[in-house]
Order: structure tokens, then sequence, then C-alpha cells
């Protein structure tokens, strides 16, 4: 009986405390000679060794690769819930190197006279039980919700689940006597026995009874992987079991192996001679010999629990995952699910999350969403998306937060290589040793990919103008998984649709930028009286539009509070670290109208984007309601119209960035982002596009376009909003020759051309269209 | 003026945020590079946004080599005290005597309950960290053959094997505010660890804490001078000064000082979770806070 668990190897150090380091240097020697786990048991009452847990954590520091565990833990010592949650820092700290090795405890004398709970074995059983329910309740951080836990032998009142651990950690049980095993069966993922106090026979024994409860308890056997800790003695003569040459060791391990489904032996040994002479000469062989025996075993794909796959959506062909991605997967049952589910401002329930690093893996993915055209598809760069919709539920997320890297390729030229799956603020701080910058947005945590296939509107705009109109190349992954790189010389046209409709027509998975030099800069936080709202935006829009470029100015408004005068706060950033320029450009900003507040600041660009939580994880439920209109000029007539939207309490976060400048420098037709004339965007959210839609449709005859990113209103009118009748037609084109199967339909979908409607008069497109 | 003439000390006080994994790791780092003497964390384990701060201490102390680690402070209802005895002096062993003892009765008997963790009144909880502090200087004591023996009303610890010793006198720091714990902290403990933050009235508080301290240690047979008193501060670096311990690197200097003088503050450990302010601490108070604390002990010919 084989379970197909490929061949590790690890080894068994007596934590005495005689001489640490000698205990660590054995612990780092284990990690050089390859093998995949270092353990230690766990006796704290034993006061020659060195505490168990401190000791797997100071191993954690010392080495890299190597995994740990305790083998096994003594739990009555070890309250379970802290034990979890030390669990999980260590697995953090680690870099998902930690495996929780449990034991029911024994020498309850001594757990006694260290003040701990005597338990008779028959009850260690039923607590380690609870145990495990306890321990996984607080790696389960899918809820939200504390855990309750009211058992004979454990009683929490409410503990918060979390942090979330680096991996799905195994719990690994050591145990001899059946109800142990039918525990193992029904709960754990490994069986980790020492061979010495085993009789013959005891290995299938323990197997078979491990096997029944698992059917019995709905799992499949293979999900429990059989480890073993073994002891013996390298010599030239064969003097028994594993006394004897390497050769002759193999001989005796390999039955284990094909017959009792033995997966990860674990030497027991304190001198590294031995160590080595088992790394370089047994474990090899061994598993040479046993792939020999069983060809094919050991490449199946590792199972996960039954409790895991449960969660599984429907639709999806999990056994299809691409070889490539096998490792990074994670599926909704994982424990890294919750940290990915949902983004900035969405919840989401997706039923595959694919964490991509490299181009191969994004074309593999893709393949993979091909083989699935029903269900949704979403690219997720940082996740911090109002429009874009880096989420969906069932369906498939290619999650590239990992394709980070940002690297600068020309000094001279400013040329920077940025991956889609950075962000800004990680940009602006990598750029800002060399005095450069790149203008993208106001918020740090936002990804690269999403805003700069879309515009960018940031801080620099009206000097620098958008992200997209820095960028000189790309390279991404079309529909048909080819792989092009796209500039004003290779691919031109495809070059025009991603600057301002990326998302429709491939995953780019990284931009070439012509950044900016930027010194330090100034920051102004404005904070204004406003009841005379369409007074204040229409001063406030003629001062920024009479500014010199070097000033760029966004306002926020929100709904009126009761018995509160309305109050506007203007943000203002100056292209210049020089404090006369910087008070000259704010001061008509200032003039607009009295002030409550103001803060003025001069930093450099890059401190500005640190305004994000370094992590990046977003938690978000629901759906946002968002509409966004660009716009030539507060004029009194849309001023008025604003602060009637604004007034009437629907709308809760009301902006207006300042556009125009720059931006205006580059025709409209030169990129697909085409509303080179406005001088303002607006957005304002609602709590629902019911209650949105309405009143913000009575403004719509004030905008000529849209910018795309702040735009969650999915009716198709929106797209002619976006994209003016020229700049749809090309798209829908391009659309048609790129994706005309749309795959990429999630980000305003821009559906390839019906060949039936044939616009007469319509220009003809230099590339070749079939109109 | 009760300077108790001890040595200052000088430290961080750092959030265990679990995420990113390595934060508090490479901030603990931060504070030894700036040759900091000391380097803490608050213990919560019922907070899922934090680290496990024993693991977390253990971590940090494989990837530092000079700096002192502590608790500050562990929290006592949610760790077993003869384990915890074990864990301190073996991780005092592998960093080569770096480890102090910051520990507390604990506070939040709700999420202590949450975690499993028995539920006591304050006035239990104070008992039960007397009796844990007796287990662990037993457990640390191996001068003696016989086992632990402490008969207590809230931990049994019967016969448990001494050992082993740590690497140095490892000291016991609690968290105290009020009399009672005072008391204790007179009788029983190396230091007393409070947060300005938490003292009503400020440094000055700390004047009649002392008193308590210096009472029970007496009564107990002990120097006052045994125990030190430390303090974890919150500041800000401001051009001009604004309070206590906002404003600018020299206001700051004096006001510890102060502190030094007036109630016998000797250990000064800072809130701080970013490397600049870590740095500013370390190369412009500390420096400048010893050498004039120096001068004027000199000045006043004060007992060293």
């Amino acid at each position: 009986m084989n379970y197909g668990h490929p061949i590790e190897f690890g080894t068994f150090i007596t934590p005495a405390n005689d001489d640490p380091e000698a205990v660590v240097e054995l612990a780092m020697l284990s990690e050089q000679l390859g093998y995949d786990i270092v353990t230690f048991q766990d006796h704290p009452y034993q006061s020659r060794y060195l505490d168990t847990w401190t000791l797997l954590a100071w191993v954690a520091g010392k080495t890299e690769h190597i995994r740990i565990a305790a083998n096994v833990h003594s739990l009555p010592l070890r309250p379970p819930a802290v034990l979890a949650r030390a669990a999980t820092s260590l697995d953090l700290l680690s870099g998902g190197r930690l495996e929780l090795g449990l034991g029911a405890g024994a020498f309850w004398p001594a757990i006694e006279a260290m003040g701990g709970r005597r338990l008779t074995p028959a009850e260690s059983v039923d607590a380690l039980d609870e145990a495990i329910d306890i321990v996984r309740g607080i790696w389960d951080t899918s809820e939200q919700r504390p855990m309750r836990f009211d058992g004979e032998y454990y009683t929490l009142e409410g503990a918060q689940p979390g942090p979330t651990p680096r991996h799905d950690i195994p719990i690994w049980i050591g145990a001899y006597k059946p109800r142990m095993l039918r525990l193992i069966g029904r709960k754990a993922d490994g069986w980790l026995p020492s061979l010495p106090y085993m009789q013959a026979g005891d290995l299938q024994r323990g197997n078979r009874i491990i096997d029944e409860a698992a059917v019995e308890a709905g799992r499949d056997p293979r999900e429990i992987r059989r480890l073993i800790n073994i002891t013996g003695r390298f010599d030239i003569e064969n003097g028994g079991f594993l006394v004897g040459p390497p050769e002759q060791w193999v001989e005796e391990l390999l039955p284990l192996v094909v017959e009792d489904g033995v997966g990860t032996f674990i030497l027991m040994a304190d001198n590294d001679a031995t160590m080595t002479t088992f790394a370089r000469e047994v474990a090899p062989v061994l598993r040479e010999a046993a792939e020999a025996a069983l060809p094919g075993a050991f490449s199946q794909r590792p199972l996960r629990r039954a409790t895991v796959r449960a969660k599984r959506r429907e639709g999806l062909n999990y056994d299809a995952i691409p070889e490539s991605l096998l490792e990074t997967v994670i599926e909704p049952g994982d424990t890294g699910f919750a940290g990915v589910r949902s983004t900035y401002m969405r919840g989401g329930s997706p039923g595959i999350v694919f964490m991509v690093s490299t181009t191969e893996q994004v074309i593999d993915a893709l393949a993979f969403a091909r083989q699935h055209p029903h269900l949704p598809l979403s690219i997720r760069s940082g996740g911090h998306g109002i429009s874009g919709r880096s989420t969906n539920d069932g369906g498939i997320v290619i999650n590239l937060s990992r394709m980070n890297a940002i690297e600068v390729l020309d000094v001279a030229s400013r040329r920077v290589r940025i991956q889609a799956g950075a962000r800004w603020m990680d940009v602006a701080a990598t750029l800002a040793p060399y005095g450069w910058a790149l203008s993208s947005g106001d918020y740090g945590g936002v990804g690269v990919g999403g805003l700069a296939t879309a515009g960018g509107i940031g801080w620099l705009v009206r000097q620098h103008g958008l992200t997209i109109d820095h960028m000189r190349a790309v390279e991404m992954v079309l529909a048909d998984g080819s792989v092009v790189r796209a500039s004003e010389t290779e691919n031109a046209d495809l070059f025009w649709a991603v600057r301002g409709a990326g998302a429709n027509f491939g995953i780019v998975t990284s931009f070439e930028f012509e950044v900016d030099e930027v010194g330090d800069v100034g920051f102004g936080q404005l904070v204004f009286a406003a009841d005379d709202v369409a007074g204040f935006l229409e001063r406030w829009g003629a001062a920024v539009e009479a500014a010199p470029r070097d000033l760029t100015s966004f306002l926020i408004m929100g709904p009126p509070r009761r018995g509160q005068p309305m109050v506007a706060q203007a943000l203002a950033v100056v292209d210049s670290g020089n404090p006369e320029t910087i008070i000259d450009r704010l001061q008509p900003i200032a003039d607009v109208a009295p002030m409550y507040d103001q803060r003025v600041m001069i930093l450099p660009y890059s401190a500005l984007m640190q305004n994000a939580a370094i992590d990046g994880e977003y938690h978000g439920r629901g759906e946002p309601a968002a509409r966004s209109g660009l716009i030539e000029h507060i004029t009194p007539e849309f001023a008025t119209a604003a602060e009637m939207l604004i007034r009437s309490g629907i709308v809760y976060f009301f902006q207006i960035r300042s556009v125009g400048g720059a931006v205006a420098d580059v025709a409209p037709d030169a990129t697909a982002y085409a509303s080179r004339s406005a001088n303002f965007s607006v957005i304002a959210f609602g709590t629902s596009h019911k209650r949105l839609d309405p009143i913000w449709d009575t403004l719509a005859h004030h905008f000529d376009g849209l910018y795309l990113n702040f735009e969650t209103d999915l009716r198709p009118e929106r797209i002619e909003d976006a994209f003016p009748g020229s700049t749809l037609d090309r798209l829908r084109d391009l659309k048609r020759r790129y994706d005309p199967d749309n795959v990429f339909r999630d980000n305003f979908n821009i559906t390839p051309l019906a060949p039936a409607a044939v616009l007469a008069g319509a220009a003809s497109d230099p590339a070749g269209s079939s109109r | 003026m009760s300077d108790y003439g001890h040595d200052l000390i000088f430290g961080t006080f750092l959030t265990p945020n679990a995420k990113p994994a390595q934060h508090a790791v490479e901030l603990a780092v931060a504070s030894e590079q700036a040759g900091l003497d000391l380097v803490t964390f608050q213990d919560h384990p019922y907070q899922p946004a934090f680290h496990d701060t024993w693991t977390l201490l253990s971590y940090v102390a494989s990837k530092t080599s000079q700096i002192r680690i502590a608790g500050n402070v562990l929290n006592l209802p949610l760790r077993q005290p003869a384990v915890l005895a074990r864990s301190a002096a073996s991780l005092d062993l592998l960093s080569g005597g770096r480890f102090e003892m910051g520990i507390g009765s604990g506070g939040f008997w709700d999420a202590i309950a949450g975690m499993g963790g028995r539920r006591l009144t304050p006035g239990q909880a104070v008992t039960a960290l007397e009796e844990a502090i007796t287990i662990m200087r037993q457990v640390w004591d191996t001068s003696e053959r016989s086992g632990v023996r402490v008969e207590g009303k809230y931990y049994q610890v019967v016969g448990a094997k001494r050992g082993p010793a740590p690497a140095h006198a490892i000291e016991i720091w609690v968290g105290a505010y009020k009399p009672r714990m005072l008391a204790l902290t007179g009788r029983l403990a190396d230091g007393v660890l409070p947060s300005l933050p938490y003292l009503a009235g400020g440094p000055a508080d700390m004047a009649e804490m002392n008193k308590h301290i210096d009472e029970a240690a007496l009564a107990a047979g002990r120097e006052p001078s045994a125990v030190r008193r430390m303090l974890n501060i919150n500041g800000q670096f401001t051009s001009t000064g604004r309070s206590l311990l906002v404003g600018p690197p020299q206001q700051w200097t004096e006001e510890l000082a102060v502190m030094t003088f007036e109630y016998g503050v000797s250990a000064f450990i800072l809130a701080a979770d970013d490397p600049f302010t870590i740095e500013r601490f370390a190369n412009e108070v500390v420096p400048a806070t010893r050498e004039l604390v120096a001068k004027e002990r000199a000045a006043a010919g004060s007992r060293s």
C-alpha cells in the first residue's frame, strides 16, 4: 500500500541544553545536507532540554529553507489556542516552514509536577481531539468571527481567528494505540510514530486503522502522510535492522515505502557523521529505488484535506490546474484565501486564485481560464480597483501581485521597467533616490497594472500628464496565449489601445516608462467653509485652470451634516521645493473661500505615496457605486448642479481632480484615452446605483467623457461615454482582431464590432479593418 | 530627589504586528544597529493582528547579537509559569545572556477567557503573579538539589525539576501601577515597568509609586536600589516644544534627565514603529541624556 507521497527526509536532534550551540549547528547542518525538515522532541518537564518552542523559533532565524517541527509537542503543557497563534507567527516569520507535531502527552507525573493537568490516556485523546479543532479554528480566517469552544477539556469564550498562516500547516500526531489512530484518520494530516517503539506488524495495523477511520469520515487516506522516526548505526557489518552499511539501510527501508506507504523518514541522530552518511548515501538511493519499484506513484498531485476540497466551486476543473501553478494556487478552502478573495472595495468569493510570478504562469493561468469560458475571469494587480472587478464569485482570478519588480533600464533616458503587480508606493520609493517620480494617482496601495492601462490622474498630472503618457512599451499576454511587445514601433495599434483600454486586450505583465525628474514638492491641505457650494466650486475651478502647470489640486466634499456648515477640503501639490513658489501657487487656492485650517509641507514626492498599509491585503465587502465624468470647465451651471448633488445627501464622497495641463499636450487620437480637453475629473460615490444613478444622470449633459477607473455603472452607454465615436470604432475593430472570443470582458467590456453594424462614411482604419 | 544611582538603559517598545511578517523584526534589528540597549514587545496573545510575543522574542534574539530582549510585559494568565521559566532560561542560554523577564498579571480578562485562560480578579491576579515569580526563581536556581515546590492558590508546581540555569541572572520587571503590585515588586522583583501614558499625573506619579516599592523592599530586607525604576515613554520629535516629550531632542534630554533625578527612572523605553524615530532617539537623545545625567550626578556627588 502506498499513498503516493513524495519521499522526504528529516532529522531529530536532542534539544540538550548543555551545549545549545551544538544543537543549533546540527539543525543548520541538516539544512546544508538537504534534509527537508528538522525536528525536536518536546518535554517541557525535562530540565536538561531547551524549551522546544523557543528552540524552533531560534532555529527558524538561523535557517532559510528547511522546515521545522516539534516531534511532538506535549499538549498538556501547551494550551492549544496560544500554541495555534504561536504556530502562525512562526510560520509567518519563517516564510511558511512550520509544521505542527502534536502528542496527547506522556509522563503524567512529570506533567503534573510542572503544574499541568493530569488526564488518563483516554481523556488525553479526547483533549487532543478538541485541541485540533481549536488549532484549526484559530488558523481559519475565512470568517472574521470569534471562535467559541465549549469542550470538556477546553473552554474558549471567544477567540478571534488570525493572523492567516503563510501556508496550510499540517498537523501530525505521534500515536500508537487505536483511539489515537482513529483520531488521526478523522482529523489529522500525518501519523508520526517512532519505529523503535513498534513491533512487527504495527505499521500495517496502524495504517489500516487510520485508513478505515479516514474513509468513514469521508476522507481519502492519501490526505494523511505516514512519517516515521528511525534510528540506527552505520557500520561495515550487518548487525541487525538499520545497523550496517548504507545499502543495507536502503534495502531495509524500501519495504516501508512500498508496502507501508511511509512518505517521510526522520533520522534520530545527534552526530554529523550519521546525518551526513544518511543524507548522501541513503536518502537519494532510497528515493530512486522507490521510484523504480513504483513508477509514477510519487508524481501524483498532493491531495488537499476533504474539508478543504468541500469548499470547491461548481464548474471548475481543479484537477486540470497547470503544473506550473500547483504550488501557489489558492482554493476557497486554503488558509491563504481570506487574504486574496476580496479587494479594496469589493467582497469576493472566487473559485480559484492563481498567484503568478512569471509570464509563463500567466499564460498557463489564462489557458486554464479559457477552458472555463462560462466563468468570470478577473485580472488583479493591486486589488484597489473601484471599477476594476479584480475579484468575482465562483470564477477565476489571476493575481499578479507577486510580479512586482521595478528595474531601472537606463539612467540617462530615465527608462524604467515595472511589472504589473508593483504598487505605486513602492514605485515612488524606488525612484526617489534617483530624483525621479512617475505621477500615478493619490494612493500608494494602487497597483500599476490596473491604473496604467486606463489613465493615471495623479498629483503631478497638470505638469507631467497622465501615467499612460509616459508609457513607452509593454509586454503583454494576449487572449490566445501569445506574448507580444507593443510600442510605437511594434504592434503600434495594440499600444494605442493599451493606453486607455488595456484591460480589454490582454494581460500586461510589464510596462516600460520614461519617468520624470521630480525633487521635493509642496503639499497643501486646505479646509474651507463652503456653504456657497456652487460658488466655491466655480472659484476653485477657475483658480486651478488659471494656475501654472506646476500646481495640481484635488477637491473633496462630503454630504451635509445636520447643524454643521458645508466644508470642502482642497489638496494641492506644487511641483517645486521652493517655499516661495509653493506659497505663490497655493495662495490663489487659499483665497477661494474662508479657511478653517491649513497645513503646508515640503516633502519628497515619495512621501506623499506612503499612505497605504505596507502589507496590501484588502477585506472589502459588498460593491461600490461610483460615477465618473470628465468636464472642461467648472461652469456656473455645472457648479449649481454639483451643489444639488452634494446637498442631496446621496453622495457620501465627492471629488474633483484637476486634469488638463500637460494632459492636453497629447492628441485625442494618440491613445485610447481620448478626453484630452477635460480640465477636471469628477467622481461621486453613493451607497447604491439605484440611489445614485437617477440624480447623477441629470448631470450627464455637462460631461464629455468619463474616466474608466472611477466608474462602476455597467450599462452599455458608459462605454460610449468613455470613448468617443471614432475611438470606440477603432477599439472594437482591434478587439475583433486581438480578442475575438471576448476573453477579457470583465472591465468595461468593449464587445467586438458586430459584422452587420457597418457605418456609412466611417474613416478607414490604417491597419486594415473589414469596414 | 530619589536617584537610585542605576546606570541608564534605553530601549524600544515595538508593536508586534504580524503583517508584514518581518516588520517588527526589522525594527528590532534597527534598534540594535542604533546602539540601543533593549528591545521589547507587548504581549496580547488574544490579539489576532499581532505575532505571538514569545515566538517573536525568540526569533528576534536569533537575528540579533548584542541587544537585550524582553516582553513588555508578558501575559502571565496565558503562559504556564513553569514552562515559561524554562523557556526563559533556554532563550537566555541561546542568546548569550540577553533575556530579561518583563511580566504582568494580565488585564483584559474577557480576552483572556476568550482564549481559554482562567478568569481572575485583579486581586487574585496579583497573588497568582507572586506565585509565578516564586516558581520562576526556583526553576532558575540550580544551586538547590530539590525540586520546585510552590503549592499556591493558583499554581501548584510540586516536584518539577530545576534548571537549566540561565546564562545570567535574569531580571524580573513587573508592569505595576497600584499599591499591591508595587508592594509585590518591592518584595520580589528587579524592576518596575509602567507606561508613562497610563500615569494620570505624569512622571510625578512615580514619586508615590516609588514610596510603595521602597517600603515593601525595606520590609522584605531589600535595598530600594535593588529595584530599577523603568518607564515606557511616548513622544514626538517636533521643531518647537509643545509638551512633555513633544519637542526637539534637546528638550527630551532635559525632560528625561529630570525623571532620573526626581523619580529615579533609569530605563527609558520608547514606543516607536519607524526606523527614523528610533535612530533619532538613539543618536540625539540617548548620548545627550547619558552625558547630562553623568554630569549632574558628578556635581551632586550622588552615590553610584
